[in-house]
């Protein structure tokens, strides 16, 4: 089976779902440019102040032409101060709020992908889009965009205001600008791959690492300190080496940035000593200029480092915006509701992407509070099936009712009330051990979750924690084992207590003891339910009112395990196999 | 008490640190010089209209950048390699410490291990940037005092005074900031931890029909991170404008002071001009070094972190040089429990030379316990009692000797990232061949199941492989390791009946067949058990009962219950 990607957006899509958002922010954003404009205003005024009073001084005035310009200055800085400080909670406010849309946005979009997605996607696709993307975007837009918007700002003001003084003198400034643009031409292509490098290595890297320290254990029993550490010392001096280089790449940036700042700088210089030999401008104005310019060092240097920011930002976006364009899975055109408990599988065939047949011709009925046993080696299509009739699969050919109503065409809401799936995959999800089961009904009291919890078994377990059934679990709390996790999801099923349960290899990565433990709570879960069991240890067969036995997709054989067992055949060939050590 | 790692950061890189701090230096000096050139430049040439001024002005720019971004390049280098060459060095040593077979109490978990082996190497070492910085921001600052007082006494005297002030009253709100930063980040952590927590157990969620609340319950999260982010924007809002506002006033101040004075004619203009520019610029040499005591504060803590880890107290002993031989080289050696306790309740247990015996655990806590005595990751005072390999003591030989005679195969076997074969090989000589093991670990399926055979390339943790695969794998590795005596655990409880048997016949046959090995399998298989020489049931961490397979599940029916069921 191939592995899928999520797309990425275009540019002009990425535009898009970020314009939107920003105009779903309201007037904010608008309001944030406009405090930007008036708070760089008053940062130039401060050099263009300083000119007049050099005039004043050269002319020979009294004080009071050093006192208005001063005074000036100070009436800028306090205006500049207010606005400045405005202008950066209205730019967070904008950021962030657009910030919080595109994630809850991305994260309910990604909790909507169609089951048959979701399998076939490449491991880490979409984990790396809410988590790393999101991350990525948030850094840049909460520590860079205020930088890079004002600094932008600035830039055009102050050449602006260079311009206004003389034009000759905003001509010379901009004589930085093609120097700056060959410095980043230079640049960027030439770090582009290095960043790739690094960050390849910095994933090999962390992968060492992790994989030794996880794997401490075996480390130890193997005796693989060594080894291990010399691999990490190998990948960290790679990593390092890329680092250095990279860094040495940026220095050489640097300095193409600082030969646009002595071109702007000596040119506006020069223009200013002819025009003022020329009595075409004043010293002051020269003066001014030249202070203007120097004011551009910094947010000129803001603008070409935060570039690579801004790209990697860009990419991120597009990549989240690539999962909010998805299409919205769709409800049936005519909906079908599930009239009784019974299951029907009619001629079912499906292959992945033009694959061999994972099931061919599969027929199966399972009637109303029948328990169905599916056994098999693995690849027969016992999962398969097991999806199928959960409907988070479209066949390629024949089709799963449940109820009498085809699946595809019960509403979603309404399928996973009527049937549930306990998946191969039990996850601790982080939160209290209560909110874990509660999640197939968030409405339900403690009393409910213990009574669940007590129909698995795990009751005594879930109360023996050290805060009971609200000790944390998952991520940062307690470490559940994972038929502690199965127990979990089994009870999840009980309080969600659906007509149809589909359990699929539920124990099979438990330890052998916690394995029989698991197998009773199965049996009790599924009590009173149509059950269709993806069994794959016998004694989950032979618990069940029929077992059936899949080969490459189809199903060989079917009926009650002592029938079976007597007849001789390849399910009796699995059960002696299995009971030859037992007796 | 041995030193900190950023002392010792410091002390390995003193030459780097020396080198980088003059190059640093050099370009703040510089820096501060451009806005004096411009007053020069003003002065002497665009005032004067003296061409050959001009000429003379702009080849000096010429040399002061020049100057400038040399400078700034050769420390900046100087710096970034001895730091990335640091960090490199207190990655590896930490990992190295973590994986000492001692078994260091760190405390921390392999998640916390890896940001204490990335992050926080990366911070402690980062300390070298703050250092190079406050020292070039220092003569920064002492050139630009040269400068000013040297043009006029009083007004050098009280721009010296006043940007520190300013600096320092502008700092006042650093600390509001850094608090409301830090809940922010809170929050967001756990947004974003939340979000990777529900796509990871989507599938999961799917099954329950969970979906759409776990949608709600993250834009809770994310809304909250949202008030955290807002609220934090007011101090931060307040900050710059306040920096601003002060930079603004110290301007007005200076320029309005400076302005009568060359009115008065005590200075020139181009004087004038250089002192506004060095009021302007000097509020960055002062904040440098504001936010260098911050920067150390940080890299502090880190090193603290990786301190608990480079100077964690080992739990085992080395164990006696001597002692290896007294056991009496690697070859096949009893091994025996006595009264352990702990967890366990006191266990007695010996394997003798060739033996198989199948241990059943009606607690799977015993069997955890058992195989971390076995592995000699207890302490003995932990257990009170004593592990004798060969007759020896466990912790007179060390972990490395006990560990060299028994090869514990945890139950989670994790395996490494590299080709099926090198995995399979982990643990055996040069040039041994995989096959046998393979074939008794019923894993030679497995090479024929996956593209590229032996060659097949196994992703960190084995997580390419379906969990089937991956256990019968780690079997293989187990076996030809061939250890003198092979702890299993568990080790068929993901393959299928028809397997078991297999694997059941293979490792009898391949550990039992010729030069005799000790094989000790905790586990409920009867598969298994059934071809054990011996099989002892455990309960409340001690000896239940005692005997063949056969026999037990006949006359113990707690054994039967727990073996047939």
């Amino acid at each position: 089976m191939t592995h899928m990607t999520l797309p990425v957006a275009s540019g002009r899509r990425t535009l898009a779902v970020v314009a939107r958002q920003v105009r779903a922010a309201g007037p904010v954003g608008p309001a944030a440019v406009a405090a930007s404009v008036a708070a760089n205003a008053c940062v130039l005024a401060g050099p263009w102040a300083l000119g007049l009073l050099v005039d004043a001084v050269a002319e020979g005035a009294g004080p009071r032409g050093v006192l208005v310009p001063a005074v000036a200055i100070a009436a800028a800085a306090l205006a500049g101060g207010v606005l400045s400080a405005l202008e950066s909670v209205l730019l967070a406010r904008t950021g962030e709020t657009v910030l919080a849309r595109l994630r809850e946005a991305v994260m309910r979009r990604a909790m909507r992908l169609p089951e048959e997605e979701l399998f076939r996607l490449a491991p880490g696709d979409l984990l790396s889009r809410v988590g790393d993307d999101v991350a990525e975007t948030s850094r840049v837009v909460r520590e860079r965009a205020p930088l890079v918007l004002t600094s932008l700002v600035l830039v055009v003001m102050a050449l602006g205001g260079m311009a206004a003084l003389d034009w000759r003198l905003g001509l010379a400034g901009a004589c930085a600008l093609p120097v700056h643009a060959l410095a980043l031409r230079w640049y960027l292509p030439k770090s582009a791959p290095m960043y790739a490098r690094q960050r390849a290595q910095l994933g090999d890297r962390a992968q060492a690492l992790v994989g030794t320290l996880q794997g401490a254990a075996t480390v130890d029993a193997y005796r693989l300190r060594g080894r291990r550490t010399a691999l990490i010392s190998e990948r960290s001096a790679a990593a390092r080496d890329t680092q250095v280089g990279v860094f040495r790449l940026f220095t050489r940036f640097i300095g193409g940035m600082n030969a646009a700042e002595f071109v702007g700088l000596a040119m506006v210089l020069a223009v200013g000593f002819w025009l003022v030999a020329d009595d075409a401008a004043t010293v002051g104005a020269a003066t001014a200029a030249a202070l203007l310019f120097h004011r551009l060092f910094d947010p000129f240097g803001a603008l070409m480092i935060t570039f690579d920011d801004v790209q990697s930002a860009g990419a991120s976006l597009a990549r989240i915006a690539g999962v909010l364009d998805l299409p919205e899975p769709t409800e049936p055109d005519a909906p079908a509701r599930p009239a009784h408990a019974g299951v029907e599988v009619r001629g079912a065939v499906h292959r992945y992407e033009g694959g061999p047949a994972v099931l061919d011709e599969v027929d199966l009925e399972v009637a109303p509070g029948e328990r169905v046993a599916v056994v098999g080696a693995s690849g027969a299509g016992k999962t398969t099936l097991a999806r199928a009739v959960a409907g988070g699969l479209t066949l390629s050919g024949g089709r799963v009712l449940v109820g009498g109503a085809p699946v595809d065409r019960v509403p979603r809401a309404e399928l996973r009330r009527h049937v549930v799936l306990v998946s191969q995959e039990a996850h601790v999800f982080a939160g209290t051990l209560a909110d874990n089961v509660r999640l197939a009904d968030p409405e339900a009291g403690d009393d409910r979750v213990l009574e669940a919890l007590e129909a698995v078994g795990a009751r005594e377990w879930a109360l023996g924690l050290p805060d009971g059934i609200t000790t944390a679990v998952g991520e940062n709390g307690l470490r559940l084992t994972a038929d502690r996790a199965q127990l979990l999801a089994l009870a999840r099923l009980v309080l969600a207590d659906p007509p149809v349960a589909v359990l699929d290899e539920a124990s099979a990565e438990a330890g052998s003891a916690g394995a029989r433990g698991l197998e009773r709570a199965a049996l009790a879960a599924t009590e009173g339910r149509t059950a269709l069991v993806v069994a794959h240890r016998l004694p989950q067969a032979v618990e069940a009112d029929r077992v059936v036995v899949m080969e490459a997709g189809r199903i060989v054989e079917s009926g009650p395990h002592t029938e079976l067992v007597a007849r001789g055949g390849r399910y009796a060939a699995l059960w002696s196999a299995w009971s030859d050590g037992r007796t | 008490m041995s030193e900190s790692p950023l002392r010792r950061a410091v002390r390995r890189n003193r030459r780097a640190v020396a080198v980088a701090a003059l190059g640093h230096t050099l370009y703040q000096v510089c820096e501060t010089l451009v806005p004096v050139a411009i007053g020069v430049v003003v002065d002497r040439a665009v005032a004067t209209g003296d061409p050959a001024a001009l000429a003379a002005s702009v080849a000096g720019l010429a040399v002061l950048f020049a100057a400038l971004t040399l400078s700034w390049r050769f420390g900046a280098r100087t710096v970034v390699r001895a730091s990335e060459h640091e960090a490199h060095l207190l990655r590896v040593e930490a990992a190295d410490r973590a994986l000492d077979p001692r078994a260091p109490a760190t405390g921390l978990g392999a998640g916390e291990l890896l940001t204490v082996a990335t992050t926080d190497a990366d911070r402690t070492a980062q300390a070298l940037h703050p250092l190079t910085g406050v020292v070039g921001s220092v003569v920064g600052l002492a050139v630009a005092a040269v400068v000013l007082l040297r043009i006029d006494p009083v007004l050098g005297g009280g721009v010296l005074v006043g940007v520190p002030v300013l600096v320092a009253i502008v700092q006042v709100i650093g600390p509001v900031l850094t608090r409301r930063t830090a809940a922010q980040q809170e929050a967001l952590a756990r947004a974003s931890g939340l979000a990777a927590d529900l796509v990871r157990g989507l599938p999961a969620l799917r099954g329950a029909g969970a979906e759409e609340q776990a949608a709600r319950r993250y834009a809770e999260a994310s809304a909250g991170a949202l008030r955290g982010a807002l609220r934090a924007a007011v101090p931060r809002g307040l900050y710059q404008g306040a920096t601003g506002l002060a930079g603004g006033l110290l301007l007005a101040a200076v320029a309005a002071g400076a302005g009568l004075f060359a009115l008065q004619g005590r200075i020139s203009v181009g004087e004038l001009i250089t002192v506004v520019g060095l009021a302007q610029f000097l509020t960055e040499p002062v904040r440098e070094v504001g936010y260098a005591a911050m920067e150390l504060a940080s890299c502090r803590a880190s090193a603290r972190r990786l301190e608990k880890v480079l100077h964690a107290p080992f739990r085992l002993d080395a164990g006696d040089p001597g002692a290896a031989e007294r056991c009496g080289g690697r070859g096949t050696a009893p091994v025996e429990l006595k009264g352990v306790g702990g967890p366990l309740g006191g266990l007695d247990l010996r394997v003798g030379p060739g033996e198989f015996v199948g241990v059943v655990c009606y607690d799977p806590a015993d069997a955890r316990a058992l195989a971390d005595v076995l592995a000699a990751r207890v302490p003995a005072a932990d257990h009170g009692g004593s592990y004798l390999v060969g007759g020896v003591p466990a912790e007179a030989l060390g972990p490395e000797e006990v560990r060299a005679r028994v090869l514990v195969e945890p139950h989670e076997a994790d395996l490494f990232e590299g080709s099926l074969a090198s995995n399979v090989l982990t643990g055996a000589g040069d040039g041994a061949d995989p096959w046998p093991a393979l074939r008794a670990a019923a894993a030679d399926e497995v090479v024929g199941a996956v593209p590229g055979g032996l060659e097949a390339v196994v992703a960190d943790r084995g997580t390419t492989l379906s969990g089937g695969q991956r256990q019968r794998v780690a079997l293989a590795r187990a076996l030809a390791a061939d250890p003198p005596v092979l702890v299993l655990n568990d080790p068929t409880t993901a393959v299928d009946a028809v397997t078991e048997e297999a694997v059941a016949a293979g490792l009898r046959a391949l550990r039992h067949g010729g030069a005799p090995r000790s094989t000790v399998a905790v586990c409920s298989s009867p598969a298994l058990l059934a071809r054990a020489d011996r099989v002892v049931a455990v309960a409340e961490g001690r000896v239940a009962a005692e005997g063949t397979h056969a026999g037990l599940a006949v006359s113990d029916p707690r054994y039967a219950e727990a073996v047939l069921r």
